[in-house]
């Protein structure tokens, strides 16, 4: 975890084995296949970080892989394999977006500094993406809401674990609420006067996650111009709060580990020993049993997290709490926009009750809030939701729930020309969800 | 095989001057922690030379090597004069099977901008450093990106002089735990 993942495609077997197995020894997860129309059916499951595509291949050229790759994900950094014979077309290959090309075979010295400067660059964009993140997830604070039995569970538990210090991991889908139930653990506890501190693991950039989290010493670094405190530090006498837990690397599941075993840390560049107290919650949406067996979860940092665990529901399977959330968000963003949004149209609620809502509850809050904006009318019509919109809708074949999450999606993805980035963004699900999606559908780019 | 029992087998390729081997097996017995025995299990690489390249390519010499591989041989290093070679690239200093039985280290290269000849510290330093940082791979550790540390991967063979002749603290533990786990392995294999 925590590691770039790179596809490999090449006819050639020896050459695909031998780049695989030279990549994963620096700790990247390596796929491979055979030729450009399986790298599009790989690509159409699973998200990758870089693409090293050979231009000659049987069937699916190279250069058709990259117009491919690039038309659905322009984020995806491609490097074009070649021999002397194929400079020309690795020359195409960059004017058509291509990162750069590698003459094989290559130097390792060569391969070694190209991946390097991409996972730099991949990482400087994820850094910018954190801080932008972050400034967002400042300003939009919910309370937690559900009337359903499911929700009432939820309370129920939470009220029971809050008053011990135990540690507590929670799972569940994206966007069901982890964090909202992570700050009422807190809320309840006695530790509500201390401080909540939280830290997404799989927002923050590798380099500075072990800074963000321990704090540094002046001149430990460059960029070390102060000390600075690290989370664990700003969580004395409060919760901790570890979110996306499974996207940590090894090496900072090491040191996490250590922490919860002795509560003794040290600052990047510092000697002295710290001590914190503080109550570790930790969330996230993989399965780390699946992690463990695959050997990128360590099991002993797994057991000292999972003490106590429960599962957030996703919001399809407690539909009751919908009309009570959509006002509620209807409310807010009625205030913040000075709008006098009165409520929602019973059609617009019937199709926000039959939508699966893949990206649970903040799919939902960004739905209404999209509503808000664009609605002319005292209450919310149907046509202002962004789940249906009948002039682009494909038709739909039943009334079952997955038929029409597959229409909207494939909706969304037609009318943004199949951009997954875009896609996923206003869907508000990841890419590697959208991905599984279109998979499980199997959604097909027509004309 | 009873771990407490296993050993790193050396196996020289061709006739290596003993204080090479003498070398590399203290640096494998202080890395790992097992003890090493010389054996010649693989002497004719022949099969692995590419005539075009006028170099070796390490992978099925790799499979030899850990088809060989005696009962009692936990790991395998294999240690050559030859040029290697993997298809992808130009050359690779040594190679090894991740998580495997076997791994190989060339010396053909190691003299790079060292003038001196092949018995100097500065070159049996190199050596040493080579020979665990691939053993490293067969108990699945990665290139870590401490530049101390003796399992980062160093661009050219002169920066392999900075590193350290020590794994980092992080590739100590994850050592450990490889070396834990072939022990449940072991313990629970049917014995006889």
């Amino acid at each position: 975890m925590g590691s770039t993942k790179i596809l490999i495609v090449d006819d050639e077997l020896i050459m695909r084995e031998s780049l695989a197995g030279w990549l994963e020894r620096d700790g990247h997860q390596v796929d491979k296949v055979a030729s450009g129309e399986a790298a599009l059916e790989k690509l159409r499951e699973t998200r990758y970080d870089i693409l090293l595509v050979d231009i000659k291949m049987e069937g699916m050229s190279g250069l058709e892989v990259l117009k491919k790759v690039k038309e659905n994900d322009p984020e995806v950094d491609v490097v074009m394999i070649t021999a002397y014979g194929s400079i020309p077309s690795s020359i195409e290959a960059m004017k058509n977006g291509a990162y750069d090309y590698l003459l094989k075979p290559f130097d390792p010295n060569e391969l070694g500094v190209l991946i390097e400067k991409i996972v730099e660059r991949q990482a400087q964009a994820k850094e910018n993406l954190y801080l932008k993140q972050q400034h967002k997830e400042r300003t939009r604070f919910e309370s937690m809401i559900g009337q359903s039995a499911t929700m009432q569970r939820v309370f129920d538990f939470i009220q029971d674990v809050a008053p011990a210090d135990t540690t507590i991991l929670i799972t569940g889908e994206t966007g069901t609420g982890k964090g909202l139930a992570a700050k009422a653990i807190h809320s309840n506890s006695p530790r509500r006067e201390g401080p909540f501190v939280g830290i997404n693991c799989g927002a923050i950039p590798e380099h500075l996650m072990e800074s963000e989290l321990f704090g540094h010493q002046k001149g430990a670094f460059t960029d070390a111009k102060e000390n600075k405190k690290g989370r664990l530090e700003l969580a004395h006498g409060g919760t901790l709060f570890l979110d996306e837990i499974g996207e940590i690397t090894m090496r900072m599941q090491i040191d996490l580990l250590r922490v919860l075993e002795d509560r003794v840390f040290y600052r990047v560049g510092g000697t002295q020993p710290m001590e914190a107290d503080f109550r570790v919650i930790a969330a996230t949406n993989r399965d780390l049993d699946k992690a463990i067996k695959e050997g990128h979860f360590r099991e002993d940092l797994f057991y000292r997290l999972n003490v106590i665990s429960f599962a957030m529901p996703p919001l399809r399977e407690r539909k009751e709490d919908i009309p009570l959330l959509a006002e509620h968000f209807l409310r807010r963003f009625s205030q913040e926009t000075n709008k006098s949004i009165e409520g929602i149209d019973r059609e617009a609620m019937d199709e926000m009750m039959m939508y699966e809502w893949p990206g649970n509850i903040r799919e939902l809050e960004n739905a209404v809030e999209r509503a808000v904006v664009v609605g002319k009318s005292t209450k919310i019509q149907p046509a202002d939701l962004p789940i249906f919109r009948p002039e682009v809708c494909a038709p739909v074949k039943s009334n079952s729930l997955k038929e029409i999450e597959r229409v909207h999606i494939l909706n969304v993805l037609t009318e943004n020309d199949w951009n997954i980035a875009r896609s996923a963004k206003i869907l508000d699900i990841d890419r590697s969800t959208l991905y599984s999606k279109i998979r499980k559908y199997d959604l097909q780019k027509t004309g | 095989m009873d771990p407490a029992d296993a050993v790193i087998v050396i196996s020289p390729v061709e006739e290596i001057d003993p204080e090479l081997t003498e070398t590399v097996r203290r640096a494998i017995e202080e890395a790992f922690g097992f003890g090493t025995r010389e054996a010649s299990l693989v002497t004719d690489i022949g099969f692995a030379h590419d005539a075009n390249r006028g170099q070796y390519h390490s992978t099925p010499i790799l499979e030899k090597l850990a088809d060989a591989a005696p009962g009692d041989a936990l790991k395998v290093l294999a240690v050559t004069r030859e040029d290697l070679f993997i298809p992808i690239l130009t050359h690779v200093y040594g190679e090894a099977q991740l998580g495997g039985r076997a791994c190989i280290v060339s010396t053909n290269r190691l003299g790079e901008g060292l003038s001196a000849a092949p018995t100097t510290t500065a070159y049996l330093d190199r050596l040493a450093k080579e020979a665990v940082h691939e053993l490293g791979h067969t108990f699945k550790l990665l290139h870590c990106k401490d530049k101390t540390c003796i399992m980062h991967y160093c661009r050219k063979i002169t920066d392999v002089d900075r590193k350290s002749n020590d794994l980092c603290r992080y590739c100590k533990i994850m050592l450990g735990d490889e070396v834990k786990r072939i022990g449940r392995e072991a313990a629970a294999a049917p014995h006889g």
